[in-house]
Protein backbone atom coordinates (compact mmCIF):
# COMPACT_ATOMS: atom_id res chain seq x y z
CA UNK A 1 0.00 0.00 0.00
CA UNK A 2 1.40 3.14 -0.96
CA UNK A 3 0.22 6.82 0.56
CA UNK A 4 -0.52 8.27 3.69
CA UNK A 5 -1.75 6.70 6.19
CA UNK A 6 -5.43 8.18 7.18
CA UNK A 7 -7.01 8.21 10.26
CA UNK A 8 -11.23 8.60 11.23
CA UNK A 9 -11.30 9.81 14.89
CA UNK A 10 -15.03 8.29 15.96
CA UNK A 11 -16.40 9.94 19.09
CA UNK A 12 -20.08 10.39 20.92
CA UNK A 13 -19.34 14.38 20.35
CA UNK A 14 -19.63 15.78 16.99
CA UNK A 15 -17.84 18.73 18.58
CA UNK A 16 -14.93 16.65 20.59
CA UNK A 17 -14.45 14.64 16.89
CA UNK A 18 -13.74 18.42 15.62
CA UNK A 19 -11.90 19.99 17.73
CA UNK A 20 -9.53 17.05 18.06
CA UNK A 21 -8.92 17.10 14.18
CA UNK A 22 -8.30 20.95 14.83
CA UNK A 23 -5.65 20.24 16.92
CA UNK A 24 -4.44 17.14 14.48
CA UNK A 25 -4.05 19.79 11.89
CA UNK A 26 -2.15 21.95 13.82
CA UNK A 27 0.66 19.84 15.22
CA UNK A 28 0.44 16.93 12.22
CA UNK A 29 -0.46 19.74 9.27
CA UNK A 30 -2.29 19.20 6.23
CA UNK A 31 -0.51 15.83 4.84
CA UNK A 32 -2.44 13.39 7.04
CA UNK A 33 -6.43 12.55 6.24
CA UNK A 34 -8.42 12.79 9.27
CA UNK A 35 -11.73 12.37 9.08
CA UNK A 36 -14.45 12.32 12.01
CA UNK A 37 -17.51 9.99 13.34
CA UNK A 38 -19.07 12.53 15.87
CA UNK A 39 -22.56 11.93 17.23
CA UNK A 40 -25.82 10.23 16.67
CA UNK A 41 -27.63 10.51 12.85
CA UNK A 42 -29.58 12.84 14.26
CA UNK A 43 -26.43 15.16 15.89
CA UNK A 44 -27.05 14.23 19.51
CA UNK A 45 -24.69 12.47 21.51
CA UNK A 46 -23.92 8.87 20.44
CA UNK A 47 -22.83 6.61 17.86
CA UNK A 48 -23.72 5.93 14.21
CA UNK A 49 -22.23 3.14 12.12
CA UNK A 50 -23.25 4.63 8.64
CA UNK A 51 -21.25 8.04 9.74
CA UNK A 52 -18.28 5.78 10.69
CA UNK A 53 -18.59 4.15 7.55
CA UNK A 54 -18.46 6.94 5.88
CA UNK A 55 -15.58 8.63 7.23
CA UNK A 56 -13.34 5.31 6.90
CA UNK A 57 -14.28 5.70 3.20
CA UNK A 58 -13.51 9.30 3.26
CA UNK A 59 -10.07 8.69 4.94
CA UNK A 60 -8.54 5.84 2.57
CA UNK A 61 -6.01 7.36 0.13
CA UNK A 62 -4.26 3.98 -0.22
CA UNK A 63 -1.63 4.27 2.88
CA UNK A 64 -4.99 2.32 4.82
CA UNK A 65 -7.11 3.76 7.66
CA UNK A 66 -6.52 3.90 11.23
CA UNK A 67 -9.93 4.03 13.56
CA UNK A 68 -9.69 5.58 16.99
CA UNK A 69 -12.77 5.50 18.93
CA UNK A 70 -13.27 7.33 22.23
CA UNK A 71 -15.15 4.81 24.58
CA UNK A 72 -17.37 2.29 25.33
CA UNK A 73 -20.28 2.77 22.06
CA UNK A 74 -18.00 4.18 19.88
CA UNK A 75 -15.24 1.15 20.44
CA UNK A 76 -18.36 -1.45 20.31
CA UNK A 77 -19.71 -0.02 16.95
CA UNK A 78 -16.52 0.37 14.90
CA UNK A 79 -15.76 -3.28 16.14
CA UNK A 80 -18.97 -4.42 14.58
CA UNK A 81 -18.62 -2.72 11.87
CA UNK A 82 -15.29 -4.08 10.80
CA UNK A 83 -15.99 -7.27 11.81
CA UNK A 84 -18.94 -7.05 9.34
CA UNK A 85 -16.92 -5.56 6.51
CA UNK A 86 -13.58 -6.96 7.35
CA UNK A 87 -10.47 -5.05 5.42
CA UNK A 88 -6.78 -5.72 6.42
CA UNK A 89 -6.20 -1.92 5.06
CA UNK A 90 -8.53 -0.99 8.13
CA UNK A 91 -7.53 -0.80 11.37
CA UNK A 92 -9.18 -0.35 14.99
CA UNK A 93 -6.62 0.95 17.63
CA UNK A 94 -6.74 0.56 21.17
CA UNK A 95 -5.42 3.94 22.10
CA UNK A 96 -5.88 7.07 24.58
CA UNK A 97 -8.58 9.49 22.16
CA UNK A 98 -6.26 12.71 21.82
CA UNK A 99 -2.68 11.32 23.00
CA UNK A 100 -3.22 8.26 20.39
CA UNK A 101 -4.66 10.55 17.85
CA UNK A 102 -1.70 12.99 18.26
CA UNK A 103 1.32 10.04 18.29
CA UNK A 104 -0.57 8.33 15.19
CA UNK A 105 -1.17 11.73 13.07
CA UNK A 106 2.46 12.93 13.80
CA UNK A 107 4.14 9.74 12.45
CA UNK A 108 1.63 9.15 9.92
CA UNK A 109 2.45 12.47 8.51
CA UNK A 110 5.96 10.96 8.23
CA UNK A 111 5.08 8.60 5.91
CA UNK A 112 5.14 6.03 7.83
CA UNK A 113 2.87 2.49 7.36
CA UNK A 114 -0.24 1.54 9.10
CA UNK A 115 1.93 -0.86 11.53
CA UNK A 116 3.96 1.66 12.26
CA UNK A 117 0.98 3.98 13.11
CA UNK A 118 -1.06 1.72 15.14
CA UNK A 119 2.00 1.40 17.47
CA UNK A 120 2.51 5.11 17.92
CA UNK A 121 -1.10 5.46 18.75
CA UNK A 122 -1.02 2.38 21.27
CA UNK A 123 2.25 3.62 22.74
CA UNK A 124 0.28 6.76 24.08
CA UNK A 125 -0.64 4.22 26.68
CA UNK A 126 2.74 4.84 28.22
CA UNK A 127 3.07 8.43 27.48
CA UNK A 128 2.96 10.42 30.78
CA UNK A 129 2.18 14.02 30.86
CA UNK A 130 4.51 15.23 34.08
CA UNK B 1 31.55 2.39 14.36
CA UNK B 2 27.83 4.73 14.28
CA UNK B 3 28.78 8.52 14.53
CA UNK B 4 27.63 10.81 17.44
CA UNK B 5 26.45 14.50 16.69
CA UNK B 6 25.86 16.50 19.78
CA UNK B 7 24.73 20.49 19.51
CA UNK B 8 22.64 22.42 21.88
CA UNK B 9 19.78 24.90 21.14
CA UNK B 10 18.55 27.93 23.10
CA UNK B 11 14.43 26.90 22.42
CA UNK B 12 12.84 30.29 20.89
CA UNK B 13 9.68 29.38 21.85
CA UNK B 14 7.88 26.55 24.11
CA UNK B 15 8.58 22.99 22.77
CA UNK B 16 4.67 22.75 22.52
CA UNK B 17 2.56 20.54 19.93
CA UNK B 18 3.32 22.00 17.06
CA UNK B 19 7.15 22.53 17.00
CA UNK B 20 6.67 18.96 18.28
CA UNK B 21 5.29 17.65 15.60
CA UNK B 22 7.76 19.45 13.16
CA UNK B 23 10.50 17.69 15.20
CA UNK B 24 9.23 14.44 14.28
CA UNK B 25 8.75 15.10 10.57
CA UNK B 26 12.39 15.94 10.67
CA UNK B 27 13.90 13.02 12.39
CA UNK B 28 12.20 10.91 11.00
CA UNK B 29 14.28 11.42 7.44
CA UNK B 30 16.85 10.31 9.40
CA UNK B 31 17.99 7.03 10.42
CA UNK B 32 20.25 8.24 13.15
CA UNK B 33 18.99 7.81 16.73
CA UNK B 34 18.09 11.25 18.09
CA UNK B 35 17.39 12.12 21.31
CA UNK B 36 16.49 15.69 23.23
CA UNK B 37 17.66 16.12 26.53
CA UNK B 38 16.05 18.33 28.60
CA UNK B 39 17.25 18.91 32.11
CA UNK B 40 17.01 15.34 34.04
CA UNK B 41 14.77 13.98 31.11
CA UNK B 42 15.46 12.51 28.03
CA UNK B 43 13.11 11.74 24.71
CA UNK B 44 13.33 10.27 21.88
CA UNK B 45 12.83 12.85 18.89
CA UNK B 46 10.62 10.05 16.37
CA UNK B 47 8.01 10.44 19.55
CA UNK B 48 5.77 13.22 19.87
CA UNK B 49 4.15 12.39 23.15
CA UNK B 50 7.58 11.87 24.85
CA UNK B 51 9.03 15.46 23.49
CA UNK B 52 6.15 17.39 24.77
CA UNK B 53 6.47 15.67 28.20
CA UNK B 54 10.18 17.30 28.15
CA UNK B 55 8.00 20.10 29.41
CA UNK B 56 10.36 22.67 27.64
CA UNK B 57 9.75 26.26 27.75
CA UNK B 58 10.94 29.08 26.00
CA UNK B 59 14.46 30.49 26.83
CA UNK B 60 15.91 27.04 28.15
CA UNK B 61 18.44 25.15 26.60
CA UNK B 62 18.22 21.76 25.12
CA UNK B 63 20.39 19.95 24.34
CA UNK B 64 20.35 16.98 20.48
CA UNK B 65 22.25 13.77 20.56
CA UNK B 66 22.23 12.04 17.18
CA UNK B 67 23.98 8.46 16.97
CA UNK B 68 24.35 6.87 14.17
CA UNK B 69 25.35 6.81 10.19
CA UNK B 70 24.11 10.53 8.83
CA UNK B 71 24.24 11.44 12.74
CA UNK B 72 25.66 15.04 12.24
CA UNK B 73 23.39 16.02 9.63
CA UNK B 74 20.59 15.16 11.28
CA UNK B 75 21.87 16.99 15.01
CA UNK B 76 21.85 19.94 12.92
CA UNK B 77 18.50 19.62 11.19
CA UNK B 78 16.69 19.19 14.66
CA UNK B 79 18.18 21.92 16.07
CA UNK B 80 17.24 24.01 12.97
CA UNK B 81 13.48 23.07 13.14
CA UNK B 82 14.21 24.13 16.76
CA UNK B 83 15.14 27.16 16.15
CA UNK B 84 13.27 28.59 13.79
CA UNK B 85 9.99 27.09 15.21
CA UNK B 86 7.22 29.92 16.71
Amino acid sequence: MNGTVGLVLVSHSADLAAGLRELLRQVAGDAVAVTVAGGDDDGGLGTSYDLIRDAIAEAGSGGGVLVLPDLGSSVLTAKALLEQHPDPGVRLVDAPFVEGAVAAAVIAATGADLDTVADAAEEAWHARKL
Amino acid sequence: MPESSETTVVLPAHLHARPAGQVVVTAAKFTSTIEIVYGAKTANAKGVLALLSLGATAGETVTIRATGPDAPAAAEAIATTLRTTE
